[in-house]
């Protein structure tokens, strides 16, 4: 509710209140505030009227809320009508025996003994001063007799003197035709006497005496007697006496003491039954009054208790939905509002509860997304393992590094993630044993064989704590390290080539030319068989020489380094070239080309994309020596990266492939499956694509016969795209489709 | 409450017996205006009821004297009220009435002669002659007004919904001196 309301309701009680006592002090007829009784019966009105309003109002309010199902409507209502019941009970009770007392106590006033007592008092009055008149008249006429033939000057002195033997205050003699003719009063006035009453001198020149009891306009009363003077003459007409006498003093404030009384009596008398109403109404509208305030009394206090109860409702429904900012105003300092500060405390705490798990919630989740990037970025492999096996987390590099999407399948075990990844399955049964031996911490390093070749893996286990009750997982950190092994033997194979050759080609050159030497010397002054076998010998020592000559300059040229000369090469015509060059060499070989007919230029060093070329397709036609129907197929494709692209270079025959044992070794120096091979082509092949930032892989194909994929940069810019498995974390797709 | 009060009135109101001014005039006497008016001055059965209680009753007459002016609104010239009482004295058994203005008092035996007499109005001085310009035409208007007097303000005000008190429409009538 309106805080102004009870305020103004408040305010309209105390006037009305002060209206009521100033109602009382008119009725005890204080001129003051006589004038102000309209006044205060309109605010009497009023203030009932504005009750009746605002009660009726309350009323319909109530209803509607209780219609609706409010929380605290139905405590309000019983409060209501309970509070005001309490206050009826006792005011109607007052009210009625009010009126009662009211009503018998004012007819008990205007009892009937009472007038009758007064009526009597009133005619005993009368009685006295009707003697008394009686007396007046009788002294009147027997001076009315001697005045009979007294005229003129004789006539004044005459009622002087009987105006003063009779004790009367005046005398007149009035003509016939209403002519005073004389006059003697106790005290003279100005000017002529008072004309006597009409009524008196009719009845007097009637013949008949005329006595009155006068009021007199100065207080008190006079006895008034008219009397006819002597016989009705035909002449002058009949002259009258008028008399006033005094009437005596104790007589008059007697008398009129009864009359004032009897004359009050019958005022209040005549007022008896509006008084009555009177009374009964302003009692009803003091009762109205009351009551009105009492019901409103009753809403008042009643809205005192349940708004806080209301409040605490909402609030709480406020917390249920999880609004915890609610807060419930404090209205006492009773229970109520020990209760109302007890749940705004709940509720404080319960905010600043909530506030301190979201921060939290959003640390862990801030933390979780920065540890997602990092594994993201990360090319070391990490996969979280619950007790089960089962994959908690794993980042790209890890499914990258095995072959198999592991983000994907995050929630399932281990080992079923295995079937039909080759790679996932060595994984685990290189990590099982650890595990179900109860080793969580450790670090091993492992090689997984793949179609394209080896992997080393160096991986590191640590134990997890569990989360919610779960037991306790592991982490594994592993990385390929592959590359790096492969750097430091090539390193070492460099060193190994670079001192080979420094070591083996000095002394072969005086070998050889020892040789000759000998040969010429000695080859002249020989016998046949001699010759012939100093011939043989030293012809295979200059041969085997001119071999170790080849094979040294081979290693020369694997540990030699030079930097490569980067110039638009189209590699389809590269390769058509060296096509052609050996299927002129080899006539027997089918060469099938399916190159990208949109081009597959590159930024490489002409000369070195040339000799892996040539190295491959020696190594090819070694393979299909003796085969029937040798194919070589080479295949170029322009492949879209994120951020370039590449051109894939795949060369394949239908020969015996690579040997199942040699996999993953194929690109190291002096792995050869060939008799007269040196082991190295298949290595500087490898180092020149690397130097192009490329990248090679060999494998048997489908069909069996070796395959070997090359994927080398268009341009300077794709460098980084294709690097180690580079390729395979892009979708390859073709451009210009 | 409000509607017994407002039966209560209406049933007052429903018995409400003549009260008018019948007629009136003024003539110069000895240089002097006089007002003579006759009323008709009849009481409800609860007036007399109450005259006859002790209760007085009181006629004003409230009197207007304008003169016309040209262009401009009527110049009050005078404004006069006179008022009579008329009271029961139970004693003596008489009607008294009193001119509160000039303290002349008269009585009657009955109550009809009373109320006879105050009806009657005559030769009130009303203003000199001299204060009237001739030739200008003036007019006088009369109202008279019957009060159940005597009581307290207060017992008047509790008993609010009687019609204590009753006025004619004004009588109004031209002069030119």
């Amino acid at each position: 509710m309106r805080r102004w309301v009870p305020v103004a309701i408040g305010a309209g009680i105390v006037v009305w209140v002060v209206a009521l006592a100033l109602l009382a002090v008119t009725t005890r007829d204080t001129q003051g505030f006589v004038k102000l009784q309209p006044w205060i019966l309109m605010v009497n009105a009023a203030g009932v009227l504005t009750l009746l309003a605002v009660l009726a109002g309350r009323f319909i309010e109530l209803l509607r809320d209780r219609r609706r199902h409010v929380p605290g409507s139905q405590l309000r209502t019983q409060s209501v009508l309970m509070l005001s019941g309490l206050v009826l009970a006792p005011l109607l009770l007052v009210f009625t025996f009010s009126v009662l007392f009211l009503t018998r106590g004012i007819d008990s006033w205007f009892h009937v003994e009472v007038r009758q007592g007064l009526t009597d008092a009133l005619g005993l009055s009368r009685a006295a001063l009707d003697l008394r008149m009686r007396e007046y008249l009788a002294r009147t006429e027997r001076i009315a007799e001697d005045l009979e033939f007294e005229y003129s000057a004789g006539l004044f002195a005459a009622l002087d003197d009987h105006r003063r033997l009779a004790d009367a205050e005046e005398l007149s003699v009035v003509s016939a035709g209403g002519r005073v003719e004389a006059y003697s009063a106790s005290n003279l006035v100005e000017g002529l006497p008072p004309p006597p009453p009409e009524e008196a001198l009719l009845q007097a020149r009637r013949g008949e005496s005329f006595v009155s009891l006068d009021p007199i306009a100065s207080g008190g009363y006079a006895i008034r007697a008219a009397v006819p003077i002597g016989a009705e003459s035909s002449l002058q007409g009949r002259r009258v006496l008028v008399a006033m006498y005094p009437v005596p003093q104790r007589l008059a404030d007697l008398a009129e003491a009864v009359q004032s009384a009897y004359q009050q009596y019958g005022r209040l008398s005549y007022l008896r039954e509006p008084l009555k109403i009177s009374f009964v109404l302003t009692l009803s509208l003091v009762l109205l009054m009351a009551l009105l305030a009492a019901v409103y009394g009753a809403f008042f206090f009643s809205d005192r208790l349940v708004q806080p109860v209301q409040d605490l409702i909402g609030a709480t429904r406020a917390v249920a939905k999880g609004d915890f900012d609610t807060r419930v105003p404090r209205a006492s300092r009773d229970e109520i509002g020990y209760l109302v500060t007890s749940f705004n405390e709940m509720t404080q705490r319960l905010a600043r509860a909530r506030a301190e798990a979201d921060a939290s919630r959003h640390a862990v989740e801030n933390e979780r997304t920065s540890l997602a990037v990092i594994l993201a970025r990360l090319s070391t492999g990490v996969v979280s393992l619950g007790h089960d096996l089962a994959i908690r987390v794993a980042n790209h590099a890890a499914g990258d590094i095995l072959g198999a999407d592991l983000q994907a399948r995050a929630g399932e075990s281990l080992a079923s993630v295995a079937e039909g990844q080759p790679l996932v399955a060595q994984f685990l049964g290189a990590v099982r044993p650890h595990l179900e031996a109860g080793q969580m911490e450790w670090r091993e390093q492992f090689t997984l064989r793949a179609d394209s070749g080896r992997r080393e893996l160096m991986c590191a286990c640590t134990a997890l704590p569990g989360e919610g009750g779960e037991l306790p997982g592991v982490v594994l950190v592993f990385d390929d390290i592959t590359q790096l092994l492969q750097a430091q033997r090539e390193a070492a194979w460099g060193e190994v080539a670079r001192r080979l050759a420094h070591e083996i080609k000095n002394p072969l050159t005086p070998i050889q030319l020892s040789a000759e030497r000998v040969r010429r010397r000695l080859l002249g002054g020989l016998a046949e068989r001699d010759a012939e076998l100093l011939d043989r010998a030293t012809h295979t020592i200059v041969q085997q020489v001119e071999a170790m000559k080849q094979m040294v300059n081979a290693f020369s040229d694997y540990a030699r380094a030079p930097a490569i000369e980067l110039a638009s090469t189209d590699l389809n015509r590269l390769v058509r070239e060296a096509a052609d060059l050996y299927h002129a060499q080899d006539a027997r070989v089918n060469f099938e080309l399916q190159l990208d007919p949109d081009g597959a230029t590159i930024e490489a060093d002409r000369g070195r994309v040339r000799q892996v070329l040539n190295n491959l397709l020696t190594n090819s036609l070694e393979a299909l020596e003796g085969r029937d129907r040798p194919v070589v197929t080479i295949s170029t494709r322009r492949i879209a990266m994120a951020g370039g692209s590449c051109v894939e270079l795949t060369v394949q025959d239908n020969g015996p492939g690579f040997q199942r044992e040699l996999a993953g070794q194929v690109f190291d120096p002096y792995v050869t499956s060939k008799p007269k091979g040196t082991g190295l082509g298949l290595a500087i092949v490898r180092k020149i694509v690397e130097e192009h930032g490329g990248r090679i892989e060999a494998e048997n194909g489908p069909a069996g016969g070796a395959l070997v994929r090359i994927w080398l940069p268009v341009d300077e810019a794709s460098r980084g795209t294709v690097g180690p498995r580079g390729v395979r974390k892009q979708e390859p797709r073709r451009e210009h489709a | 409450m409000l509607s017994l009060g407002a039966l209560l009135a209406g049933a007052a109101l429903a018995a409400e017996p003549r009260f008018e001014i019948r007629n009136a005039f003024t003539e110069p006497v000895a240089g002097v205006w006089h007002l003579n008016a006759n009323i008709e001055l009849s009481l409800s059965e609860d007036a007399r009821g109450a005259l006859a209680e002790g209760i007085p009753l009181t006629l004003v007459l409230d009197i207007e004297l304008t003169g016309e002016r040209r262009f401009l609104p009527d110049e009050d010239v005078a404004e006069l009220q006179q008022r009579w009482q008329l009271a029961y004295d139970p004693l003596s058994d008489r009607y008294v009435v009193t001119n509160e203005n000039s303290g002349e008092q008269a009585t009657y035996a009955g109550q009809e002669e009373a109320l006879a007499a105050l009806a009657r109005i005559r030769n009130l001085p009303l203003i000199d002659a001299d204060l009237l310009k001739d030739g200008r035409r003036h007019e006088v208007s009369i109202r008279a007004t019957v009060e159940i007097g005597g009581l307290p303000e207060a017992v008047k005000m509790l008993v609010f919904w009687r019609d204590w008190s009753r006025a004619t429409d004004w009588y109004t009538w031209s002069i030119k001196p």
